[in-house]
């Protein structure tokens, strides 16, 4: 432990040494370079209460403010990637999912006590509003719909823990359910990228032709819904027990 | 000539550093993970100063919570101590 200790206060000197020399003593030659002009316009103007402004308090946004859309569309593609991967890798069949839930029925329910139940309940309900408030305001503040539904996501995964899978399971969360609304999330992406092309005669994701901001809130609004509920499809796959999967996958062989 | 928001950047960055040394050091696997997010939270603060919090939002949900899950249910299919040689 003492030796860890040692490396570790070395570790830090070192980076305590590195940042040193980078920031203060302009070793690479960094504090000279000049902010470009198309830089420092951006940086004076995109919080500006007057002129060319886009009232954005983030940079990122006021310079990608078209091209948001964009981001968005490529973090649907990587996250439905991920998804694909996790379905096809621990996918089960029909007999194999109807085997599952007798065996999970057949479990005891265990919970955690109400001191952390009731807490949950009122901490999802805190978190459901702040997700909503990040993803439904994305176009205007920081934020968007990936952000929103990862933290709905959370609120999910809180109710997991403290009430149990099968809980949620009869509330109606089921991986059909999940992996439908996962659909229509994508469903409404793939209408507003394709709607500029089809009504307006544009391109491919020019959403400033649609009325309003209505192109990038309906963005958002897609990417928030197949964020949720594309971890929570992930999550109830992974939350199957291990015997479980262990016990299915032998009767498989066994077949 | 330095000013206020660069020294604490430095600090909140130099504690991430040190939650992520003790983070690889640890032998319990669920220990590991909770320093891990100690160290994300002290990354996230570092990017609020940075003047990004779009990717605080995210990187906030992410890495304390759905990265945190994710590798919980990991470790439940396996064994929670590394056994090392």
């Amino acid at each position: 432990m003492k030796r860890d200790a040692i490396v570790a206060i070395f570790f830090l000197l070192a980076f305590l040494f590195v940042s040193y020399a980078v920031t203060v003593k302009n070793v690479l030659g960094l504090g000279e370079a000049e902010l470009r002009p198309l830089g420092e316009f951006y940086l004076s103007h995109s919080f500006a209460h007057e002129g060319l402004t886009s009232h954005s308090p983030e940079v990122v946004t006021a310079i990608v403010w078209n091209y948001r859309g964009f981001d968005t569309l490529f973090e649907t593609f990587v996250f439905f990637l991920a998804i694909m991967g996790a379905l096809s890798v621990l996918r089960l069949t029909e007999e194999q999912a109807k085997i599952v839930r007798e065996i999970e029925g057949r479990e005891p329910h265990r919970r955690m006590d109400i001191i952390v139940r009731a807490t949950t309940k009122l901490v999802v309900i805190m978190i459901v509003s702040i997700s909503a408030s990040i993803a439904l305001h994305g176009h205007i503040t920081p934020g968007g719909g990936f952000q929103g539904g990862s933290a709905m996501a959370v609120a999910a995964l809180l109710l997991f823990a403290a009430f149990s899978k099968f809980t949620l399971e009869r509330k109606g969360l089921t991986l059909g359910h999940t992996m439908s609304a996962y659909a229509i999330g994508l469903a409404l992406i793939m209408v507003t990228v394709l709607a500029p092309l089809f009504l307006y005669g544009g391109k491919i994701l020019e959403i400033n032709l649609l009325p309003g901001e209505m192109g990038l809130f309906n963005l958002d609004v897609g990417e928030y819904t197949a964020v949720t509920f594309g971890f929570l499809t992930v999550f109830l796959i992974l939350g199957i027990p291990e015997w479980i999967f262990k016990n299915v996958l032998r009767r498989e062989m066994n077949d | 000539m330095i000013e206020l928001h660069l020294i604490i950047l430095a600090i909140v960055v130099s504690f991430g550093f040190v939650f992520s040394y003790l983070a690889m050091k640890e032998h319990d696997l669920l220990k590991a993970l909770a320093l891990s997010s100690v160290q994300s939270t002290f990354f996230a603060l570092g990017f609020y100063i940075l003047a990004a919090p779009d990717i605080v939002l995210a990187y906030l949900a992410i890495a304390v919570g759905a990265y945190t899950a994710l590798i919980i249910l990991a470790i439940s299919k396996t064994e929670r101590y590394e056994v090392g040689e």
